[in-house]
């Protein structure tokens, strides 16, 4: 007989991605039925509610423990032996920095990487940068005006600003955040978007060419707000940096005003610029440029061939009647519904989703509801996005559901050989639960839209 | 702009996924131990960090309080520095009505010291009745251990900061046990007193005259590498301001000087008093400065906790203050103890006490029992301070400077209080120490200033 | 860190970085391979192999990093010289080890246009004298090396370069080290500046140098050698060829690359030292 525990413990904070995995070793536990450790944010504990428990009044900077097991105690009694553990154990006279400012005067460092939740976010890429020091900011939900003054101050002190909401940057070979395993190469990237820059360097690592850096600059860089502030620096790094040959700028299209400034700039430029422009968002533009093309092209300017990018197709698939598109990247799944033309396409890493708990990339839950809503009459697009900071084994949860659903599934896996999860491995697993597996997203939204 | 090339280390800060991405790559990282900030202060600290007057304010701040060089240059009578009609008390303002039972033994103490009332009832009823102005020390460039009250009569320190030309006043300490800072006003606390206004004071008024300015700053340097912190261990401090004085004492009173020289080697935090004016001096030397959000002035009156910050001139900043937590006297307890009073925190507020714990091994009971315990509350007060402090150094960490110059928006964004070290008077007027320990700031009293200092930024983009 | 038991063992896998120079070795089927040599901070090991690298070090973050490095995100097993090890399938098995690499770094990046006023000031400290000397100071063939270089005579810089193979002792013997940041110097800066002689001067001493290196000198120093025909170097090497470019300064760069090993960075610094002598002296001529 199963019993259910609901705690609130008011101002614990632990980030969600720790979370994410207490919960995940709690509800293997055997005699736990459900369990759901997270901060209480509005989208948490609505899906605490949905899983039947009755939640007390919490706010976001609250932590939820939900249990429904054989002896509710004891799995609250384990949560807190894994919440714990999740404190780093430090010497009894060390004190670790509390601050990016603290660190920043310790051991010398060349980046600083800030994943704080949005609202906290500026203070310590402020540190970064009045350091001197160049600043990725992956978290998400830092207000505009906030990120024009970081990089305003960035502009000062001539250091370069990625984001915020930068999920994907390289420097010199060192992934950060969501990046792929990358060789070393002529291409440089400029990225206001994650995914984007992850499709690129895929592609262009499986026809052999290697990347020099990935820059990203955050998704609103291209703004009137921000002005193209970090596109246009990060356009001058590369510039002068002996190593790339060649800059593909990925970006989503921008104010009239920035477009001029990142136009004059690229004309000024010795190295020569493939652009990557992606749909706005329900600009309802298909076809065109796309990420695949803007891979081709850089191939070809730089004279190197371009291959047959690799699909792995189980059997044929009979038509269906609607698409579905079950995203976790926002770029991709613009590209693909540029590309597919029609469908319901879902960003499931849109902010909407994603306040509070762990990106999809890393957790599979939401995509793995909504794969088990589709049906026989869906042609289902899913992309699957491999390499640093990414869930280590993505097939290992939705390989299982891809198989369960009566939809046709069509895969977009981004990665490359050299990444964690193994490119091989992945492809085949989801080929083998049935689905047909692109290593281009638009190649991807092709074959999906050929299955309505 | 410095060229693209593979960073040798990374911080990181929050997710921990993120981190270890990096260490799987073999880059070597410094994870921040990031927690979020005080509740409240998110949009504050935003704006404050965000206000381009705040970098340089606080470098200079930061260098003005440790650039100071406290010289002791004379003991002179209250009454040369005192409004007419006032009393100075330790903390923030307060009345009669809110004073603790320690400030109005003090107080009550005072009159009748200064002849101003037949008995304590008397003292009280004229107390209440608002005859004397009571006003913080810290509006008169004074400071005052416990409940810090100075009355004409009384005999204070003077210290002279060489580098900014400030000036600073410190009373003269009585002693342990029954005495007035701590609220005891029965006969022999009045008999000490007028004893350290007739003989004590124009002794070393005139002791002083001969040696000339006592360099405080090197004092306190040589002090805290003796095992001094400076707040609630004097010993060593004490013991070189003797050695400094005695001959001059010898000869500037030799009918007095057994008594004056047996007083001062009897009290082992004699210096106490002359510190806290060198600190008041120091920390005094970096206020006034715009968009400075640093603590210029940590200060309780048994009643409230009140800081004063920089940039925002003479404002206080107050929350509750808190019962120390600590060892205690004889058959004491906690039920016994007042709620923190004193403006001994000014010594925390320049680097010393609490915030220097890891040079005073012998203290440390007071931090739970361990060296390690020292060490760690000293590491600690790096995260929130500015600077560390170029004569003021630690032999056992390596002779690093002890960490100065707290700052309110490092304060918010780690919630980390500074470490307090302070002694614990009675509750009950007349009773005098009860014990000595740690208390913990209110937080509300630097969230409070961190929400002015928001509003004080001109420029907000 | 993740245990699994494989047929035989149970194997720890752990990550890594690694230089590109040891990508195909890694990227081809899995070989046999045997420890080479053990230190602190690195295992040398020896690869069954025909092609170059075929020793690859295993190193701590505290170790140089030559280029036929992979780097061990954490502390290096116990072994014993003599142990079997694998290396490729992506992997490098290693005692109780199985490493995978996360990251690649280029181990001989481009260096971007250099003037030659640049180049003449860098010679100026680049001359002066060092301490450690140079393990060779004084030699005969150094000379006639740095000498012919200068003419870009290749017969000259050939006969003095085969004398040198080899020359010295230890693991990385000093002659091979001047040979090694001489080709690496000549191949870059030659690039850099424009100067194609020097360049095809680079091309010619490393086809000598690398042709019969595994019988001339010690496993190690002969990759090295090829490494460095490839113009693929250590990061305290091109430090010091970028201080020399102005993308950072030259003097500490040349202090931290002469306090490597026993003389082994004096012996290095002398080479490029060689290197920017001949560039100059080369880069008139087209």
């Amino acid at each position: 007989m199963s019993a259910e525990a609901v705690l609130v413990r008011k101002g614990a904070y632990y980030d969600s991605v720790q979370l994410m995995r207490v919960s995940r070793a709690l509800s293997g536990t055997p005699g736990v039925a459900a369990a759901m450790v997270a901060m209480a944010t509005e989208l948490n504990v609505s899906v605490i509610r949905d899983l039947g428990f009755t939640v007390p009044e919490a706010c976001p900077g609250d932590l939820l423990i939900a249990v429904r097991a054989d002896d509710p105690e004891a799995a609250v009694a384990e949560a807190d032996r894994q919440l714990t553990t999740l404190q780093r154990p430090g010497a009894a006279a060390e004190q670790p920095p509390l601050t990016t400012w603290s660190a920043a005067a310790g051991e010398p460092a060349g980046l600083v990487l800030v994943s704080v939740p949005g609202e906290h976010a500026f203070c310590e890429a402020y540190d970064a940068v009045m350091a001197g020091l160049p600043v990725m900011v992956f978290s998400d939900g830092v207000p505009v005006e906030l990120e024009r003054r970081l990089k305003e101050l960035a502009e000062e002190r001539d250091v370069l600003v990625m984001g915020p909401d930068c999920g994907t940057a390289s420097i010199g070979g060192v992934g950060l955040g969501f990046a792929n395993v990358l060789a070393p190469g002529p291409v440089g990237v400029v990225a206001a978007s994650g995914t984007g820059a992850q499709q690129v360097t895929s592609l262009l690592d499986w026809a052999g060419t290697g990347v020099s850096h990935i820059l990203g600059v955050g998704g609103r860089d291209l703004s009137a707000e921000v002005g193209g502030l970090s596109t246009l620096r990060a356009l001058r790094m590369l510039d002068e940096d002996p190593a790339t040959e060649l800059i593909v700028l990925v970006s989503k299209p921008p104010a009239p005003e920035v477009a001029r400034a990142v136009e004059e700039a690229v004309a000024g430029l010795r190295t020569p610029v493939v652009p990557a422009l992606l749909p706005a968002p329900d600009s309802g533009a298909s076809g065109g440029a796309n990420l695949t093309k803007a891979t081709e092209q850089a191939l070809r300017t730089l004279g190197r061939p371009v291959p047959e990018w690799p699909s792995w197709v189980a059997a044929p698939q009979t038509p269906r009647k609607t698409l579905k598109g079950i995203y976790s990247g926002g770029t991709l799944s613009l590209e693909a519904a540029a590309v597919a033309g029609q469908g319901d396409i879902v960003d499931y890493g849109d902010d909407a989703y994603t306040r509070g708990r762990a990106h999809p990339m890393i957790d599979p839950t939401l995509r793995l509801e909504a794969l088990a809503r589709t049906g026989e009459t869906d042609v289902v697009l899913l992309d699957v996005v491999l390499g640093h900071g990414a869930d280590p084994d993505p097939a290992a949860a939705l390989a299982p559901a891809v198989a369960r659903t009566s939809a046709a599934v069509v895969v977009a896996l981004v990665g490359t050989r050299g990444d964690p999860q193994d490119l091989q491995r992945q492809a085949a697993a989801f080929r083998d639960a049935g689905a047909a597996v692109f290593l281009s997203n638009a190649q991807a939204a092709r074959h999906a839209r050929s299955l309505v | 702009m410095s060229p693209l090339s593979t960073p040798s280390r990374v911080i990181t800060v929050g997710a921990g996924l993120l981190d270890e991405a990096l260490a799987a790559q073999a880059v070597p990282t410094t994870p921040v131990d990031w927690r979020p900030p005080l509740p409240g202060t998110a949009e504050a600290l935003v704006k404050v960090l965000g206000d381009p007057r705040r970098q340089a304010a606080n470098e200079l701040a930061a260098d003005r309080l440790t650039s100071a060089r406290p010289h002791l240059v004379g003991v002179r009578r209250a009454a040369e520095v005192l409004p007419r009609g006032t009393f100075l008390h330790a903390g923030p303002p307060i009345t009669w009505e809110r004073a603790s039972g320690p400030m109005r033994g003090a107080l009550i103490g005072a009159m009748l010291l200064e002849g101003l009332a037949a008995d304590e009832h008397d003292a009280a009823a004229r107390l209440a009745a608002g005859e004397v102005a009571l006003r913080p020390c810290h509006e008169h460039a004074a400071v005052g251990p416990m409940a810090g009250v100075v009355s004409p009569s009384m005999w204070l320190f003077e210290v002279r900061d060489e580098e900014h030309g400030g000036t600073a006043y410190c009373s003269l300490n009585e002693g342990l046990g029954k005495v007035l800072r701590y609220g005891a006003y029965g006969p022999e606390v009045l008999e000490r007193l007028r004893w350290m206004a007739a003989v004590l004071g124009p002794a070393l008024a005139a002791a002083l005259e001969r040696t000339g300015p006592i360099d405080l700053r090197s004092l306190i340097a040589q002090a805290l590498q003796m095992g001094d912190e400076l707040h609630n261990r004097n010993r060593a401090a004490t013991s070189l301001l003797l050695r400094e004085l005695a001959p001059a004492v010898v000869e500037a009173a030799p009918g007095e000087a057994a008594q004056v020289l047996r007083f001062i080697n009897g009290n082992d935090h004699f210096f106490l008093n002359a510190g806290m004016a060198a600190a008041k001096v120091s920390t005094d030397a970096a206020r006034g400065i715009p968009g400075s959000t640093m603590v210029v002035a940590m200060a309780r009156n048994g009643t409230d906790f009140g800081v004063q910050v920089s940039g925002l001139g003479g404002r206080w900043f107050t929350g509750p203050a808190g019962v120390p937590d600590g060892l205690y006297l004889g058959t004491y307890g906690p039920e016994d103890a007042n709620p923190d009073i004193g403006d001994s925190t000014i010594t925390e507020t320049s680097g010393l006490g609490g915030f220097a714990m890891a040079a005073s091994p012998a203290i440390v009971r007071f931090v739970g029992g361990e060296v390690a315990d020292a060490v760690r509350a000293t590491r600690s007060m790096y995260e929130i301070t500015l600077a560390e402090h170029p004569a003021y150094q630690i032999p056992g960490l390596g002779f690093r400077g002890t960490p100065v110059g707290i700052d309110v928006t490092l304060v918010a964004r780690t919630g980390l209080l500074p470490v307090v070290n302070t002694g614990i008077a009675g509750r009950i007027a007349g009773t005098g120490q009860v014990g000595a320990g740690l208390v913990k700031p209110p937080a509300e009293a630097f969230t409070s200033a961190l929400l002015a200092l928001a509003e004080a930024v001109s420029d907000p983009f | 860190m993740t245990v699994s038991t494989h047929a035989r063992r149970t194997r720890v896998h752990v990550t890594g970085a690694a230089s590109t120079a040891v990508r195909s070795v890694l990227e081809s089927p899995r070989r046999p391979a045997r420890v080479l040599a053990v230190f602190p901070a690195g295992v040398y090991l020896e690869v069954r192999t025909e092609t170059e690298p075929s020793v690859i070090a295993v190193i701590t973050g505290e170790a140089t990093r030559l280029p036929n490095s992979v780097l061990l995100a954490g502390p290096l097993p116990h072994v014993t010289v003599g142990d079997d090890a694998y290396v490729g399938d992506r992997a490098v098995d290693l005692g109780p080890l199985s490493l995978r690499v996360r990251r690649w770094w280029d181990p001989a990046p481009p260096l971007g246009p250099i003037d030659r006023a640049r180049l003449a000031g860098a010679a100026a400290i680049l001359t002066r004298p060092s301490d450690p000397a140079p393990g060779l100071a004084g030699n005969g063939a150094v000379a006639s090396l740095a000498a012919a270089c200068a003419k870009g005579w290749l017969l000259g810089a050939v006969s003095a370069a085969e004398q040198l193979v080899g020359l010295g002792p230890g693991l990385t013997p000093s002659g091979d080290d001047v040979l090694a940041a001489l080709l690496v110097t000549l191949r870059h800066l030659g690039t850099a500046t424009g100067a194609e002689r020097a360049v095809w001067l680079a091309d010619w001493l490393a086809a000598t140098v690398t042709y019969d290196a595994r019988t001339r000198t010690t496993p190690l120093s002969a990759t090295l050698l090829h490494c460095a025909a490839r113009g693929e170097a250590s990061p305290e090497l091109l430090a010091v060829l970028r201080g020399i470019a102005g993308g950072q300064a030259l003097e500490p760069a040349l202090r931290r690359l002469r306090r490597l090993g026993h003389t082994s960075g004096a012996d290095l610094a002398q080479g490029v030292a060689i290197g920017v002598g001949a560039v100059l002296a080369l880069g008139g001529q087209r």
